[in-house]
């Protein structure tokens, strides 16, 4: 069976909306604070799991290969996992796997969420977590899926704005003793309330911030937390679920799948009863409601009585009898989606060690639970840990703790700093196969269409090609359905999926609608047009409004919009249909991109390499650990996970000193376009330094160059970019 | 307590798939191996994907893996790795001792994806390596690396690609069997010289699938499973500035993993047949140096046409490897058979990594 897995050291970085350092060394400072904390070098550890959430944020495609040295992963095994919002609790259920499978006695689990360079806003990377063909043209991003959600939870659960801006209150002050708090402030629910409407139900104020940060705790087995004499704190339990991507197709009122994850973790820790067995409670909380709906289920209470009366009674603060969020949570402390999942472990970890400071949850503590969600209102990822009752651990440096005793850097604006800008040209043509071509085709006629799961009974919409809940059974009758529905739960928007705010009165009406006539939990997101927002209710009857037939293209946006139904009286009539044929004109594929830009700044390494650069010189760092001077200019060592200062150990390097040590003759450019002219690029390397520089040589054509070739580096004009690295033959 | 593969699913593989949806694509792939496996949907306790976001178009990839595997609502959780990462991944969650049998599921709509040099360039470090060229500069100038210090002609490198291009004529599942020679691939139009044209695999589409579980559960379930005695994975640095680029470093962590766990102590002898990952072809070569094997006799290593035959696949590719290596252990590779009891299996995230994982796979559990 399972080897036990102990928690025994943590480091982390200040949560910032923008931090200088790049994504590696945001890392590389969590990982050089926990191996201090658990008193261990690199080498002791035998493998790295790094969680970080979409790439579409630090702007970097395959972002975990990026990350390696910066976790401490270089030459080691390494692995990410990934499981969107939900990562950062996944994240030590992953290392627990490296562990308990008898695999590995130590594991380093790293979080790691650099945000701020998506541009415009972080929150433009949400537009394509969508279906692209279905749900994406009608620009939604994350802020509506959370409102339709808040909507639907208030509703069903009888909670007030006011009841919510309450919990957004709460935790935020919660956060006020956490040293790596970003927004920690004493706030009243009516600062909450009048803070700006964004999107219905939801405030400015009711949303965690985005932020740069990372988080980094070590795993041990058993004998190893033994020998270390660490004050261990176990990993007693672990769950994780995802649901269906149809996320139309069930009530977003209450999270199954995180039930389902919890009630694992719960049979794996032995715990019956999690009202009386569990002593505090980390729900991820990006929104403050998702405190109270993650909490409904980790109470496996799909009544909601449970947490509602805990609310009311003011039992969810630190002095209750259930403390909610006692870190300060995301709303808080800050949301840099995957180091926050692990910051709440960090946090069981604190608590049931007795080295939470001032925010030490003032009785004896047996246990506590920590949950993630994410991806499209789909996934739980819970983690149950637990004490042995041992005595606080009173010395611990994490019980006085400082904002300014962590690492990390914030600044105002990226132009602040040596920054790169870079926008993707990411396109793409999608296949939409069977199915879904049926389904477009339907729009171009001016039809909703289905496809009738005989195993379940449900009629289902966007038509699909197979049961996903019934053994994969193929589906094969299509309809064309009623075009009139019911609102399950609505929004209304203010900001475009950018973040960017509409024009003045303005609005953006989104809503789930349940269509008539086929299962209640079968809907589609689409907008609601022809009605004033104050009228809009939950429940209200609507039907599409169509393009005229000339303009519709066979996409979601051949429906303009739904409008009122009133009492009038519509075709509830479904009638089977013959669908598409398979040829390469049905076939047609959808057109599609990744829409955003990023602005990167060049971290502390990369600050120093290009302020040298534009003046023509280069500095190496001198790393003390293996006594040799690396470049480019580092701000760790990746050999041994120390800290380098890149201005106080910066060591000259002469620039006319360089000789190559291989090369390249590209023929394309970044689109593999064919180059009007070769160029060459260089690997550089200079005498008595470790490490080289990359850049591209310029060589008229009467030259020539081989390997060993000494180069000298060009002052630039202009420094924006690795492209302005070049290097010119040295006289002979 | 050791994990097998008890069977096998794909889907494709060619060079364009557009009458099928990715979710029709896997839902085939899938279908193929739980019957391959001999098991029912409800009997499987949870699936790993091996994923990425750009490939995918989808800034959250994990949240289209569960329909088309019949997993909604299980344990489902997505590694951005190799499609062998995350059959090192599912083998650890089986060895928790909690999970008895898991579906691994990878996928390419690499047709679907219109700038791929573009996505891949967005790989490197924006700071000091995104250059606005060919991001196969980073393979061109290893290539470069690797010919100077390993002793290795460019010729070598060519045959690898008329040795697998030829082996792949006789795989019906790899659509870029074909002759070439020696010259027709140093001819081959330059991209980043020393690497040409016909030195890089081209891109395919398709599903892949395997189903792991306990040694327990392929002897009741499967008709033909196989042994997974040892699987190890490793990273070179992420710092291409101080990365050794003669030397897969990579390979070499993950294959000393593999053959202690196996208990090979000579793999040229111990060892029937490698898969190895040759999206470019001098990687073929690489690979095996670090893997310790020095005799590289041709049949033995990609009998059935690598990457460079059969179409490189983004995170599926190691995927294709290791049904291919299963097939031939089973004796159903058709006429690109060979005789293996023992196969490795090697997988390579491509560049700009050095992210590789090494599997050894036995048709019978054997003693250690």
């Amino acid at each position: 069976m399972s080897n036990r897995v102990a928690v025994i050291g943590v480091g982390m970085t200040k949560f910032m909306r923008r931090a200088q350092e790049a994504p590696g060394e945001l890392a590389a400072q969590a990982v050089r604070m926990a191996l201090e904390d658990a008193g261990l070098d690199i080498d002791d550890i035998d493998a790295v799991t790094l969680g970080t959430a979409p790439d579409a944020f630090d702007g970097v495609h395959m972002k975990g290969e990026h990350l390696i040295a910066g976790a401490g992963g270089s030459n080691k095994p390494y692995m990410r996992h990934f499981i969107g919002g939900a990562t950062g609790v996944m994240s030590p259920i992953h290392g627990w796997m490296h562990v308990a499978s008898g695999k590995y006695n130590s594991c380093m689990v790293v979080a790691e969420e650099k945000m701020s360079p998506c541009t415009p806003h972080p929150a433009g990377a949400f537009i394509t977590i969508f279906d692209r063909v279905t749900e994406q043209p009608l620009e939604l991003t994350l802020i509506h899926i959370f409102a339709l959600e808040m909507a639907r939870f208030m509703h069903v659960y009888g909670y007030s704005e006011r009841d919510l801006a309450e919990v957004s209150a709460m935790i935020k002050r919660n956060a006020l003793h956490h040293p790596a708090s970003q927004v920690a402030v004493d706030l009243s629910a009516d600062d909450v309330l009048n803070s700006p409407l964004l999107s219905w139900p939801v405030k400015r104020l009711d949303i965690s911030p985005t932020s740069d940060a990372a988080v980094a705790i070590i795993l041990v087995n058993e004998r190893l937390a033994r020998t270390l004499k660490k004050a261990p704190v176990f990993i007693e339990g672990v769950g994780f679920r995802l649901e269906t991507a149809y996320w139309c197709t069930r009530d977003l009122c209450y999270p199954d799948y995180v039930a389902m994850a919890a009630r694992d973790a719960y049979k794996m820790a032995g715990i019956v009863d999690p009202e009386k067995d569990i002593d505090f409670f980390e729900p991820y909380d990006p929104f403050d409601y998702k405190a109270l709906h993650h909490l409904n289920a980790l109470l496996l209470d799909k009544t909601g009585r449970t947490v509602k009366n805990l609310f009311e009674s003011g039992n969810l603060s630190c002095e209750g009898s259930h403390p909610m969020c006692p870190s300060g949570g995301a709303l808080g402390v800050g949301n840099p989606i995957a180091a926050t999942g692990l910051m709440k472990i960090a946090e069981l970890y604190f608590q049931l060690s007795g080295q939470a400071g001032k925010r030490q949850i003032q009785r004896a503590l047996r246990r506590g639970v920590a949950q993630a969600w994410g991806d499209l209102m789909q996934a739980g990822t819970v983690v149950v840990m637990g004490s042995e009752g041992a005595s606080p651990v009173n010395l611990s440096h994490w019980n006085t703790m400082k904002r300014e005793d962590l690492p990390g850097t914030p600044i105002k604006s990226v132009d602040d700093v040596p920054n790169i800008s870079d926008a993707p040209d990411l396109r793409y043509a999608w296949d939409n196969g069977f199915a879904i071509s049926t389904y477009l085709d339907g729009l171009k006629k001016g039809k909703i269409r289905g496809s009738l799961d005989t195993h379940t009974n449900r009629m289902m919409v966007p038509a699909r090609p197979f049961s996903e809940i019934a053994d994969l059974a193929p589906v094969t009758n299509y309809y064309n359905l009623p075009d009139s529905g019911v609102v399950k739960t609505f929004t209304i928007s203010h900001v475009n999926w950018d973040s960017s705010p509409l024009p003045d009165g303005e609005v953006n009406i989104f809503a789930v609608i349940a269509l008539d006539g086929i299962n209640e939990d079968m809907g589609l997101v689409h907008k609601l047009g022809d009605v004033d927002p104050e009228d809009v209710k939950i429940g209200m009857r609507v039907k599409a409004v169509w393009q005229p037939e000339s303009k519709r293209t066979g996409g979601i946006l051949d429906i303009k919009y739904f409008a009122p139904l009133g009492r009038k009286k519509t075709n509830l009539g479904m009638t089977q249909i013959k669908p598409v044929e398979v040829d390469v004109l049905a076939m047609a594929q959808k057109q599609g991109k990744i829409p955003l830009s990023y602005r990167y700044t060049a971290g502390v390494g990369g600050a120093k390499f290009y302020a040298d650069l534009v003046k023509g010189k280069i500095n190496g760092t001198y790393a003390a650990e293996r006594d040799e001077v690396i470049i480019p200019p580092a701000m760790f060592d990746e050999e041994s996970l120390s800290i380098l200062d890149p201005e106080k150990d910066a060591r000259a390097v002469n620039p006319g000193s360089g000789f190559i040590r291989s090369f390249t003759v590209v023929y394309e450019d970044r689109q593999g376009h064919l180059l009007d002219k070769e160029k060459v690029v260089v690997q550089v390397e200079f005498p008595g330094v470790t490490g080289s520089i990359f850049g591209v040589l310029e060589v008229k054509d009467d030259q020539s160059f081989d390997e060993g070739s000494p180069v000298t580096l060009v002052k630039p004009e202009k420094v924006d970019g690795p492209d302005m690295v070049t290097f010119t033959l040295s006289p002979a | 307590m050791g994990v097998a593969l008890l069977g096998m699913g794909i889907c494709g593989f060619t060079p364009t798939s557009t009458g099928l949806s990715y979710r029709e694509m896997i839902a085939k792939a899938a279908k193929m191996a739980y019957r391959d496996a001999g098991v029912t949907i409800d009997q499987i306790d949870g699936a790993v994907s091996a994923e990425e976001d750009f490939p995918s178009g989808y800034s959250i990839a994990d949240e289209y893996v569960p329909d088309q595997l019949g997993m909604v609502r299980k344990p489902v959780y997505t590694i951005p790795g190799d499609f062998m990462h995350a059959v090192a991944s599912a083998a650890m969650q089986i060895e928790t001792g909690r999970f008895d049998i898991l579906v691994v599921e990878s996928y390419s709509k690499a047709s679907n994806v219109l700038t791929k040099d573009e996505m891949i360039r967005f790989a490197f470090d924006p700071v000091y390596n995104r250059f606005g060229l060919s991001p196969h500069w980073l393979a061109g100038l290893e290539l470069n690396s690797f010919l100077s210090e390993a002793g290795y002609a460019i010729e070598e490198v060519a045959e690898v690609v008329v040795k697998n291009r030829e082996a792949a004529i006789a795989n019906s599942n790899a659509p870029y069997g074909d002759k070439y020679s020696v010259d027709d691939v140093l001819d081959s139009r330059p991209v980043s010289l020393p690497l040409t044209e016909l030195m890089c695999a081209h891109y395919a589409d398709g599903a892949v699938i395997a189903v792991l579980g306990t040694d327990e559960a392929a002897r009741s379930y499967s008709e033909k499973p196989a042994f997974i005695s040892g699987i190890g994975w490793g990273s070179g640095t992420s710092i291409l500035e101080r990365r050794d680029h003669t030397f897969s470093i990579g390979t070499a962590i993950a294959a000393e993993r593999a053959y202690q766990e196996s208990g090979i102590n000579n793999p040229t002898d111990q060892i029937d047949a490698f898969f190895v990952s040759d999206s470019y072809a001098h990687r073929q070569l690489m690979h095996m140096e670090a893997l310790g094997v020095n005799d590289n006799h041709d049949s033995i290593v990609n009998p059935n046409g690598g990457a460079l035959g059969g179409g490189d696949m983004f995170e599926a590719t190691g995927g294709v490897r290791l049904f291919e290596a299963f097939s031939q252990l089973r004796g159903e590779a058709g006429r690109c058979q060979i005789d293996a009891q023992r196969a490795l299996v090697h997988a390579w995230r491509g560049i700009p990594t050095d992210s590789c994982v090494v599997a050894i796979l036995d048709i019978e559990r054997r003693a250690l």
